[in-house]
């Protein structure tokens, strides 16, 4: 027994070195570990360190024979497919767009696009699932997306650091500052964020000007990302004037509780939560009373929502500002 | 009795004890900011990294057999054989050390989160501990049953039947819980915000459904000692799926806004998007490993046997320990791909990261490891068939068996691509791509040829099976049960892959983002689904008729050019013209595969049943290398554990909790490949020797309860 005991424990031991030896071999040949920090510069070099870490554009793109994605387009000169490096395609792509639409559209910009806006322009062939680089868990900052653009520039292409950072074109700025607020909000996706509110504000909340049930929200941009952070979280703690929650009281004891929306004609109507709309005849009213602890607005909103549609949504609400509608 | 009570008390009182001061020593430490510390100035990641492994580790052993015990005491109980019941007995006996080693490392592990990094484990702290709590009692709960379990197995043997009242009572308690189920499955308990359909399909079959058999089963002490096993197993799962939900949480945290401030309810977190899909594929995961550290008990103990008696048991024992955890093994793939799927969908760059980006190459290393689980599996097989009269009649078709292996485990195995010389590109014409080779390394084929193996080992099963049967016996003179059977499985088999032809049949392109052209894509797999609901009708009117083996040879084939040729062909082109309806064409690849595993096997059972034979099995006439295959077997599923492990953890990245608070220590990096090989071998070696040193105490203990129970008999004698 002793013996078979030795030439099992042998066996397990060869094993596991075998074992090592596949990991140390593959480590060998596929490099070392990811790291994912590290501050860099705008600059190509700069984004080559971020597309090949942190920025993790290599999990779907390739970048001619380097790296082995295939899930995006590749970035560099690659068969039929792809003739010309991402610098040069870009040039060439922003002349036909500047041709349709006759506003001036240059290389910078169609890249940062490609970031800012993945969804704008989808390469045939390909399905509209790039990830939000500037939201988490990626969360590349805005000098980190200029160094990415700067190093896709150089495969084929002039890099020009001014249009890039410090003359950004109209276009550009726009995208830079979307990105911006995108980030001020926790790094939501604002096109997701749209989507998160029209599943669960639309129904109360207008982005038009309008006053359904709530507030009208086309200008809380405005007011920050704390402000929009509370409302979402604790509705009750900063209710608009207006819209105080009422607590009415009839003579028969039946309770109603919800925003008053009408009080005029000897009548008044409390619009409850779930958005029915009770008419109470002023004389049938035993008490009326604000309840300041209160919001009509369902406390558990959050709870319905994932940490990504929370972001989301801020992000989207982040960008509805009095500026914007002027600029439309 | 005093004994006994200590035995029960000491884990759960441990456990609440390390509880305690995990919780308050956490909320404490949380004040003091994000912050990390090391032990000995040892890399804490990698310390507590190992000591996770090792808790894992002896946590699945104390899962995995109990599961394998259980099965093999109700085969034992329904085909009265008084052997299982003792190999049932023989491995509950290694618990009991087994179950304080994993309470021990627990606290360790809890530990080391509490000193060495005291930010996260405070958040942790604050958001579970309900949970933490509610594990800490279901301990207590599995240590009784456990101990109930072992300790009460002689005593709970047989027994008259209780009287009518208390079956009357039981019966009762049974019917209460079936409408409380029901009422479950339809929402009626649905905490606010409802609930994941898949948890609720893991609450009812493996909670609900269990607990209200052992209701209706309960009629002397022999079922209501496995009626206590069942118990144990649900417990033992609770805690796993507690403990599940927590590593769910860290990669699909829910109620937390990115302030850390916890906005959500326990339920939520607890049933986090990942928490379900990890909870499937561990339970299967436990149960394979139960069966094949099962199995290399047998192993060691046939190796070192010096009887034939000694060897023919020991060999019998691997064999069904071998058999148990391939019925695991095959579902795994399966239970992996909905947990990767799960994964993407909760984050796209998550999923990415997985199979195309930092774990690429370690998805390769698991791709030789699980390959080599069902190779050895089915060589393990084939070497079976040498004890078995008659099977080499079918030594024939092994050389096919392997083909079909070696060629699958090749495919699997190529990668897209490979880092290459500038010389070797310009030999390959300038491309990073092999011409051919590079149609391999994608989706479409590995899923083709994951379910090429999987038939492949089925089929050797079968040849086992049927190995010293001389004629099938007739189907259509048998009794109804067997019709019902079979028509059942059919009708099963029927529903999972008809269901899904419906749904293929009127899927808008537009849903999956695609143009309406493109429905074609969707519409053709229908109609390949249909085709084979058509077959497995053909196939039930087969059997019933005693062409069994036809319509079994019949399904398989049709199910092998479905799945293997036509879908593996099929992907491809929809990767080209409609690439997300390739997940689709998975799903229909595994509902047919399993489909074709329900219906071939219900026929199986009553086609062989009570067939004359060649000549009874030669238990113990194995060669030593098989068995030297069964331990392979465990150290490889052992391996692999580990790997998928820092697979899954590692996906999150810099991330303790992803997306909401990220790993800013020194250890923050993901680790290479050969990191993970040298922590995961480190953790499998120490853990085999410790299983090696459990064995060797439960074979004191069978040597003193043999003794014992011998010294017992001659007494009687002398008297």
């Amino acid at each position: 027994m002793k013996s078979s005991i030795w030439k099992i424990f042998g066996f397990l031991v060869l094993t596991v070195v075998l074992y090592n030896w596949i990991g140390y071999a593959i480590t060998d040949l596929s490099g070392g570990k990811k790291d994912m920090s590290g501050a860099v510069e705008i600059s190509p070099e700069g984004g080559e360190t971020l597309y090949w870490g942190k920025g993790r554009c290599y999990t779907c793109h390739s970048l001619g024979g380097q790296g082995s994605a295939v899930r995006g387009p590749n970035h560099g000169q690659f068969g039929e497919k792809f003739p010309m490096p991402m610098g040069s395609r870009a040039t060439e792509r922003a002349i036909e767009r500047t041709e349709k639409t006759g506003t001036p559209f240059t290389a910078v910009d169609y890249i940062v696009e490609s970031m800012a806006e993945p969804g704008a322009y989808v390469v045939n062939g390909y399905k509209n699932e790039m990830a939000v680089v500037y939201a988490p868990p990626i969360s590349l900052n805005l000098n980190e997306i200029k160094a990415i653009v700067a190093y896709l520039m150089v495969q084929g292409g002039d890099l020009d650091m001014e249009a890039i950072d410090t003359a950004p074109s109209e276009i550009s700025t726009k995208l830079y500052s979307k990105i911006q607020a995108a980030q001020a909000a926790g790094g939501g996706d604002p096109g997701a964020g749209e989507t998160v509110f029209e599943d669960n504000c639309e129904e109360c909340h207008s982005l038009e000007g309008e006053m359904i049930v709530g507030p009208d929200l086309s200008t809380i941009g405005d007011k920050g990302i704390k402000f929009i952070s509370e409302s979402i979280l604790n509705p009750a703690k900063s209710i608009t004037p207006g819209f105080e929650t009422y607590e009415v009281e009839t003579k028969d004891g039946t309770k109603i509780v919800g925003l008053k929306t009408r009080d005029e004609g000897g009548e008044v109507d409390i619009t409850k939560k779930n958005g029915d709309v009770v008419t109470v005849v002023q004389s049938d009213i035993k008490t009326i009373s604000v309840d300041a602890n209160a919001s009509v607005m369902p406390e558990d909103l959050n709870e319905a929502m994932t940490v990504k549609d929370f972001q989301d949504l801020q992000a989207y609400m982040i960008m509805q500002k009095a500026e914007k509608k002027d600029g439309e | 009795m005093r004994k006994l009570f200590n035995r029960l008390a000491r884990p759960g009182v441990a456990v609440i004890a390390i509880l305690a001061v995990v919780l308050f020593a956490s909320q404490a430490l949380a004040q003091e900011g994000n912050v990390y510390r090391q032990f000995l100035g040892l890399d804490s990641r990698r310390l507590v990294w190992f000591l996770a492994q090792m808790h894992l580790y002896f946590g699945a052993f104390v899962l995995g057999v109990p599961m394998f015990a259980l099965v093999i005491e109700i085969v034992g109980w329904r085909s009265k054989d008084e052997k299982y019941d003792k190999l049932a007995y023989e491995f509950t006996s290694l618990l009991s050390v087994a179950y304080a080693t994993t309470a021990a490392l627990g606290g360790l592990m809890a530990f080391a989160l509490v000193t060495l990094y005291p930010t996260f484990w405070g958040f942790m702290a604050g958001v579970f501990k309900d949970i933490m709590f509610m594990y800490a009692l279901m301990f207590f709960f599995e240590t009784f049953f456990l101990y109930l379990y072992y300790y009460g197995w002689k005593a709970m043997k047989g027994g008259r039947e209780f009287g009518r009242p208390l079956q009357l009572i039981l019966k009762t308690l049974g019917v209460a819980a079936i409408v409380f189920t029901v009422a479950f499955a339809f929402g009626t308990f649905d905490p606010e915000g409802g609930m994941r359909t898949d948890t609720r399909v893991f609450f009812i079959v493996l909670y609900f459904i269990p607990i209200t058999a052992c209701l209706f089963m309960v009629k002397n002490l022999k079922t209501t000692h496995i009626a206590i096993g069942i118990l144990l197993n649900v417990a033992g799962t609770l805690i796993m799926q507690l403990a599940n939900s927590m590593a769910g949480y860290m990669m699909s945290p829910v109620g937390v806004n990115e302030a850390l401030e916890i906005t959500g309810t326990t339920w939520q977190a607890f049933e986090n998007i990942l928490a379900t899909p990890i909870a499937i594929h561990r339970m299967l995961g436990n149960l394979a490993f139960g069966g094949l550290v099962a199995g290399s008990y047998a192993a060691v103990k046939f190796i070192g046997a010096k009887t034939i008696e000694d060897k023919a048991h020991y060999d019998w024992m691997g064999y069904v320990a071998n058999v148990v955890a391939v019925a695991a093994l095959i579902p795994l793939p399966f239970a992996g791909y909905y947990l990767g799927r799960e994964i993407y969908s909760t984050s796209a760059v998550m999923g990415n990261n997985m199979m195309g980006g930092d774990f690429s190459w370690t998805f390769i290393i698991q791709a030789m490891l699980v390959g080599s689980l069902f190779l050895i599996s089915n060589y393990y097989l084939w070497s079976g068939m040498t004890r078995i009269p008659g099977a080499e009649r079918y030594y024939k078709f092994i050389k096919f068996i392997l083909f079909a292996l070696i060629l699958s485990f090749a495919i699997w195995l190529t990668p897209h691509n490979l880092p290459l010389s500038s010389l070797e590109v310009g030999e390959m014409g300038g491309s990073q791509y092999h011409p051919m080779l590079k149609f391999l390394g994608l989706m479409p084929a590995k899923n083709a040829v994951v379910n090429l193996i999987i038939l492949a080992t089925f089929f050797s099963f079968l040849l086992y099976r049927r190995g010293n049967k001389l004629v099938p016996v007739s189907i259509r003179e048998q009794g109804k049960t067997a019709k019902m059977v079979i028509i059942g499985s059919g009708v099963v088999a029927i529903l999972l892959v008809g269901q899904y032809a419906l749904t293929m049949m009127t899927m808008n392109p537009a849903d999956l983002d695609l143009p309406a052209d493109r429905a074609y894509y969707m519409r053709i797999m229908g109609y390949l689904l249909i085709f084979e609901c058509v077959m497995a009708v053909v196939t039930v009117v087969l059997a019933l008729n005693d062409r069994g083996k036809l319509g079994q040879g019949l399904y398989m084939g049709v199910t092998a050019f479905n799945v293997a040729i036509f879908l593996g062909v099929w992907g491809f082109v929809v990767m080209e013209k409609a690439s997300p309806v390739l997940r689709n064409v998975a799903v229909a690849q595994f509902l047919q595969l399993i489909s074709c595993l329900v219906l071939v096997t219900a026929i199986d059972l009553f086609l062989w049943k009570g067939a004359k034979e060649v000549g009874t099995l030669k238990w113990g006439k194995m060669t030593s290398r098989s068995q030297y295959a069964l331990l392979l077997l465990t150290i490889v599923i052992t391996m692999n554990m580990g790997l998928m492990g820092f697979i899954r953890s590692g996906l999150r990245g810099d991330w303790h909790i992803f997306g909401i608070m990220r790993d800013t220590s020194d250890w923050g990096a993901t680790p290479t490949n050969f990191v993970m090989t040298q922590q995961v071998g480190g953790a499998v070696l120490l853990f085999l020797v410790a299983c090696a040193f459990m064995f060797w105490l439960g074979s004191l203990l069978t040597k003193a309860n043999n003794e014992e129970s011998s010294s017992a008999d001659n007494g009687r004698s002398a008297e």
